[in-house]
């Protein structure tokens, strides 16, 4: 392997638990919901997907351990948000908060406990291809996984009937109900999506990026998440291309430092933040993305109101 | 509404009520209340787990006679907020766990004057604050001395937290031991600037695994680095516990510390009425750490390593032995001289050889 190719393919390692989530998150805020909890949903998915793994001695099990965990805390999510119509920021802020918390008592007897991560899984022929085979083609499932959420997202949303009554939900609640459409429930699944795909990004953590569990080992990754889908305009492709421009400058500061590279280590240490905004910045403005927004995004619906 | 709000100002009254009785008002007949502030979870398997031990060894020593209180993952910044509220439920003993923690532990301390401080790390002591830490370089030296007798490509890679003088001349350390065995020993430095992040640890081993480097020495707390170079079939050192069962591959040896033994004795001092204020800094032969059983060696690389460990612990050997020559080609200490401790905690160059940028 050469030194492209395993810069190449640590990149996408690092960036996919931030894919899966972000693809999530914009899943949710098409259908008019901001959902804040981000960073508590993929710490419970990455306690409770260790724990499973570890009783189950299967990691496929802790991870549909950790999906459902995600939508677990999602569900907590969406009794407050649409049953009781409660305020999206404040209640996701506190799904975050609660997450960590709950996620350390949860994960406290598995402290100590360590797993091997999960086994690659080649694609045969295509992980022959020259200079990306093995980068794209040698990797993890979750990997696999992202690609798929990926064109499914872009799919499902603009191309397909349920897609648009997705988004219809999301641009204008009143208008959807007028038609007969059920906001309510379609944002409960659009919520419900957003957790599995948080609690898959926690997976990613716990049991392949760093197969242990410590309390907080999210590390604001929801956060950076919950930045890429704003950032990206709400477009999968886009966010994709986030996820990796902010995962490559993270991998590339690291070994521009191990290299010797003469730039305070701390100023590299911003570098990812900085040019991801800046990138999806230009595309933003180019594209006349500002008008991109879900018109319903964070507005509470009450169907008799 | 208002039957909540009567229910709150219920506890709350109970919660105060609590709080009160939890005063020492007879503080002789009453356990001694050692108060612990850990800048990291409890369960980092590293630094604070560590601390955490000493405080069960502790208990189990004196038993009844001490009640401890453990405030986990403090940030700098509140470590104050944590050590006022500690002192006045009537913690007479805090121990203050990090470097980070020592500047605001200078700041309370004149303010809660019968609280006993005890600063793991720091540059000076007061009235009640107490310092205490151990000469880990000397570990970090043998490390320097298997680094170069197990690397195939002549390259350490370190990842470390911060540029601060304990890092510092610990990699000046690690690569003092490297060149005792083979001159041409390189070092590569990721600054990760956390003590402890998962995630950003595990990273920075791939990048330096990926530049060739096939030996980790970390100066962060979390077992990712270890775990990596054993899944990447490289060796590696555990950080502050015995990391073995995470790299049972890679793993060469850690550098264990031990804080009960210190513990008891400041807290029999508290209770005897003999505190005074210390300054401990103990090696190899102190107590406060050992190197783990080494793994992955030869018999011949171990008993070298032992034997170097020894030279150390009794003295014949010392790694601020004179000559000293800075990256810039200044000499700080001529042949024959020897670094003294104020000068080793104070180091914030980089040695001749070492060629890695210096976060200012």
């Amino acid at each position: 392997m050469t030194m492209f190719e395993a810069i190449l393919l640590t990149i996408i390692t690092a960036s996919t638990p931030l894919l899966i989530a972000a693809i999530g998150q914009l899943v949710v805020e098409r259908s008019g919901v901001l959902n804040l909890g981000m960073e508590g949903m993929m710490i419970m998915g990455a306690a409770c997907g260790f724990a499973a793994a570890i009783v189950s001695g299967n990691s496929y099990i802790g991870v549909l351990a950790a999906i459902a965990a995600g939508m677990g805390m999602a569900l907590i999510f969406a009794a407050l948000t649409l049953g009781l119509a409660a305020n999206q920021v404040a209640s996701g802020l506190a799904l975050s908060i609660f997450g960590l918390g709950l996620s350390g008592v949860i994960g406290a007897p598995f402290v100590g406990a360590r797993r091997d991560t999960m086994a690659r899984l080649d694609l045969p022929v295509l992980s022959d291809l020259p200079v990306i085979g093995k980068a794209l083609f040698g990797q993890d499932p979750f990997v696999y996984a992202s690609f798929a959420l990926v064109i499914g997202v872009w799919w499902f949303p603009g191309r397909t009937k349920p897609g648009l009554i997705l988004r219809a939900c999301g641009e204008s609640h009143a208008s959807a109900h007028a038609l007969g459409y059920p906001v309510l429930k379609i944002r409960l699944l659009a919520i419900l999506f957003g957790g599995a795909c948080a609690g898959l990004a926690g997976a990613y953590l716990s049991l392949v990026y760093t197969p242990f569990w410590s309390p907080g080992m999210t590390a604001g990754r929801g956060w950076i998440a919950l930045a890429i889908v704003v950032f990206a305009s709400w477009l999968p492709w886009r966010a994709m291309a986030g996820a990796y421009l902010f995962g490559g400058i993270t991998i590339l500061q690291l070994h521009a430092q191990g290299a010797g590279v003469k730039i305070p280590s701390q100023a590299m240490a911003a570098l990812p933040y900085l040019v991801t905004i800046i990138a999806l910045v230009i595309i933003m403005s180019r594209r006349g993305g500002q008008q991109s927004a879900p018109a319903s995004l964070g507005v509470p619906f009450v169907p008799d109101r | 509404m208002q039957i909540n709000r009567r229910q709150v100002l219920g506890g709350a009254t109970a919660l105060a009520g609590a709080a009160t009785l939890g005063q020492p008002v007879f503080a002789q007949s009453n356990p001694l209340q050692v108060g612990f502030i850990y800048v990291g979870p409890v369960g980092d398997f590293g630094w604070s787990t560590m601390h955490d031990l000493g405080r069960k060894r502790l208990e189990e020593v004196m038993g009844p006679a001490v009640k401890t209180t453990v405030v986990e993952s403090v940030a700098a910044n509140d470590m104050e907020r944590v050590a006022t509220q500690l002192g006045r439920q009537g913690h007479r003993l805090i121990f203050t766990t990090s470097f980070s923690f020592f500047q605001p532990t200078m700041r309370v301390a004149p303010t809660l004057p019968n609280v006993f401080f005890e600063s793991a790390t720091g540059t000076q002591t007061a009235a009640n604050v107490s310092l205490y830490n151990a000469r880990f370089y000397e570990g970090r030296y043998v490390q320097g001395v298997i680094a170069a007798r197990k690397s195939k490509s002549k390259t350490i890679g370190y990842i470390a937290a911060f540029p601060v003088p304990e890092v510092i001349h610990a990699i000046n350390t690690v690569m003092r031991g490297a060149w005792s065995v083979d001159p041409a020993m390189k070092i590569r430095v990721i600054w990760v600037n956390a003590w402890f992040n998962p995630g950003r640890e595990a990273d920075a081993a791939r990048a330096l695994i990926d530049q060739g480097c096939d030996v980790i020495c970390q100066h962060t707390d979390s077992p990712a680095p270890l775990q990596l170079a054993n899944e990447r079939g490289v060796f590696g050192f555990g950080q502050a516990s015995d990391m073995t069962r995470f790299a049972p591959k890679a793993h060469l040896t850690s550098s264990v510390n031990s804080w009960g033994d210190y513990y008891v004795e400041r807290a029999k001092a508290v209770i005897a009425g003999s505190w005074t204020p210390g300054d401990v800094w103990g090696g190899l032969n102190s107590g406060l750490f050992k190197l783990a059983p080494f793994t992955n060696m030869t018999p011949e690389e171990a008993s070298e390593a032992q034997r170097i460990a020894d030279a150390i612990s009794t003295g014949r050997l010392h790694p601020f032995d004179g000559p000293i020559v800075r990256a810039d080609g200044s000499t700080v200490v001529p042949a024959g001289g020897r670094l003294t401790d104020d000068q080793i905690r104070a180091q914030n160059y980089f040695y001749r050889g070492i060629e890695v940028a210096l976060p200012s």
